[in-house]
């Protein structure tokens, strides 16, 4: 009983994680229409800065967290502002083709500033876990869930009440009608690409303390982000939360899962990720815009 | 700011410049069918890897083709088409492990099994509209992947030795790609000019309307991924006797679930010469960079990728089109400006 308790809270913290990986994601393609490719490869910038500033000046790496998101806002907003803006109302494959060079350049460019070897941030406290009823949770997984929590609540906070937020929105309903109202959607587009990239920085930064460095870390976050956020619905906070929970649930669970058909013996570890993709496929087929997607009109 | 409307009229007319009608420019295709041509002497050189680096790019033209006919033509994004290239370069593993050793065998097997499988998987997936069809397509490409991996009877991780590649027959594989690139080509073209392709795009601009119409959605979606899934299973029956051995990591390789859908997008999406000639740029610069510059070929082709996306945002087919020279690409490189 107490290993299924233990797969459910792995999950749920692992959940944590993949929320804040998709929630970025998730912003810039609902409301930009833009498939960000490199959102992966921003991921990965934010975990080296973490680690730049934990090794150079020995930043705690929670305290990491505004400061990745701050270099990372800033790349973004330059990026979307002097690039991806020529293309912005290109057809969506148009806008697919450029991030896809956008991440080769930034993962290169990371190959030639830390080189491919594999890093890692172990602040003193890494190792530190305690126990609830035979359940095992490490401190640093505990805090990164608390912060991906507070990160997924201020944003849906800004996204309804404060004015930029309300212009975002605006934006992703109606761009003609948003226009009209005094939105300047080109400053929009930069400030969404600016956060999307902000939050992969964030991501990046929570990953740095659980998992191994290198330039092409963000690659499987970029397809978990991807299957995460159209499991919870494009464009959506809430969405994001719950798909990435979802996920890390079900991926937890799937490890424990052994199948046996005549001689062949197929391990649950081996295909976590098939068994996490099966239940997507079922809750696409049931509910073709998400969990928390709008119903078809 | 200038007034949105004027502004996006201007833009809309520049965004219809250079398009030609359902199979592309006719100029295009006519160079692109030349250069088909000329690759048929590729194997007078004797050189062995000037054969493979080529061998690929007919092989990422097949795949890419049969992107463009689902993604393209039908408007359904595909992340999923490695799983086809995948499944072909087993069906021929399987057909060698018990001593057949015919590549028109392995062609065909693949194929019907192709077909078969976008055909079971294709029915419930191609009511998932959009992102979401794209979702569910790259769920099944992984998840097959990992299958695969965990199958003993297919070698799980550790692959399939299929057998020596022989020297004296090599070219062999050569001129069948060249075929399947070429087949999968021609079949773009009549496909298009067919009711088929126009049912195709019918879809793609508005499903509703050609429901309406009495287009069959579901149906042509189904076949549209069927023959889709027949060229990359095709491309996949000959690669794996060509490299003589697959693995799972080889065959459902991110790379080639992602290059032919860049390479046709680079090309010109939803015209018959794009998807060729994105693949002989991309495959072809790639090598040409990978031997120059050991260490910084991936930065140049990144760049050289966005440049061409900021240049030429309609694709290269896109300069066959272009009346008026210099200053109407000027003009419309603001086109998609946000």
């Amino acid at each position: 009983m107490h290993l299924l308790a233990q797969d459910l809270v792995n999950g749920i913290l692992a959940g944590g994680i993949l929320a804040v990986v998709a929630l970025g994601f998730s912003l810039v393609w609902g409301i930009m229409n833009i498939i960000n490719l490199a959102h992966g490869a921003f991921i990965m910038l934010g975990a080296y800065a973490t680690y730049q500033l934990f090794t150079s000046w020995h930043i705690d790496p929670f305290l990491t967290i505004p400061i990745s998101f701050v270099l990372l806002f800033t790349l973004g907003y330059l990026i979307q502002r002097f690039v991806i803006n020529w293309v912005a109302r290109a057809p969506v494959l148009t806008t697919f083709l450029l991030t896809f060079g956008l991440a080769l350049l930034v993962v290169n460019i990371a190959l030639f500033v830390w080189t491919g070897d594999t890093r890692g941030v172990s602040p003193s406290y890494a190792g530190a876990n305690f126990s609830v009823g035979g359940v095992t949770v490490p401190w640093v997984k505990l805090f990164t869930l608390l912060a991906a929590l507070l990160i997924t609540g201020l944003m849906h906070l800004w996204l309804t009440r404060s004015k930029t937020g309300r212009a975002i929105r605006a934006t992703a309903m109606d761009i003609g009608a948003a226009q009209l109202s005094g939105v300047r959607v080109t400053q929009i587009y930069a400030i969404v690409f600016g956060l999307g990239t902000g939050l992969a920085g964030v991501a990046g930064t929570l990953l740095s303390m659980s998992y191994a460095i290198n330039p092409n870390m963000g690659d499987p976050f970029l397809i978990k982000g991807f299957v995460v956020c159209v499991l919870g619905g494009l464009g959506s906070v809430q969405g994001a939360l719950i798909g990435g929970l979802a996920y890390g649930i079900v991926e937890a669970f799937a490890t424990q899962l052994d199948v046996t058909i005549g001689t062949q013996h197929i391990s649950g570890s081996g295909l976590q990720d098939a068994i996490a993709l099966v239940v997507l496929l079922i809750v696409l087929i049931v509910r073709p815009r998400g969990i928390m997607g709008k119903a078809i009109a | 700011m200038k007034p949105p409307s004027a502004g996006s009229a201007q833009a809309a007319a520049l965004r219809r410049i250079g398009l030609g009608g359902i199979t592309g420019n006719p100029i295009a295709f006519l160079v692109v069918l030349g250069m088909m041509a000329l690759l048929l002497a590729v194997p007078l050189t004797h050189n062995g890897y000037i054969e493979i680096v080529f061998r690929n790019i007919l092989m990422y033209a097949a795949m890419a083709y049969g992107w463009n006919l689902i993604g393209g033509y039908t408007g359904y994004v595909s992340f999923g088409n490695v799983t086809f290239f995948g499944i072909g370069a087993y069906c021929s593993a399987v057909l060698a492990m018990r001593g057949v050793d015919n590549l028109f065998a392995y062609v065909a097997l693949a194929m019907v099994v192709c077909a078969l499988f976008a055909a079971i998987v294709g029915l419930p997936v191609l009511r998932l509209r959009g992102h979401y069809f794209g979702i569910a397509t790259l769920g099944i490409a992984l998840a097959v992947a990992d299958i695969v991996a965990n199958l003993d009877a297919l070698g799980g991780t550790s692959g399939i030795a299929l057998h020596q590649v022989d020297e004296a027959h090599f070219s062999v594989y050569y001129y069948a790609m060249w075929l399947v690139a070429l087949g999968s080509m021609l079949g773009t073209y009549f496909i298009a000019r067919s009711k088929l392709g126009y049912a195709f795009v019918a879809i793609r601009e508005n499903e509703d309307a050609a429901a309406v119409l009495g287009i069959s959605a579901t149906r042509y979606k189904v076949t549209a991924w069927a023959i889709s899934a027949m060229m990359a299973g095709a491309a996949g029956a000959i690669f794996a006797p060509a490299n003589g051995f697959i693995d799972p990591s080889i065959t459902f390789a991110v790379d080639s679930n992602v290059f032919p859908i860049v390479m046709t997008i680079l090309g010109g999406i939803g015209t018959v010469a794009g998807p060729f000639i994105g693949a002989l740029l991309l495959a072809g610069a790639n090598e040409l960079l990978q031997r120059s510059f050991v260490k910084a070929h991936t930065l140049f082709f990144g760049a050289m990728i966005v440049l061409i996306v900021l240049l030429l945002p309609r694709g290269l087919v896109w300069l066959f089109g272009l009346r008026g020279g210099v200053r109407t690409w000027v003009k419309s490189l603001s086109a998609f400006k946000a």
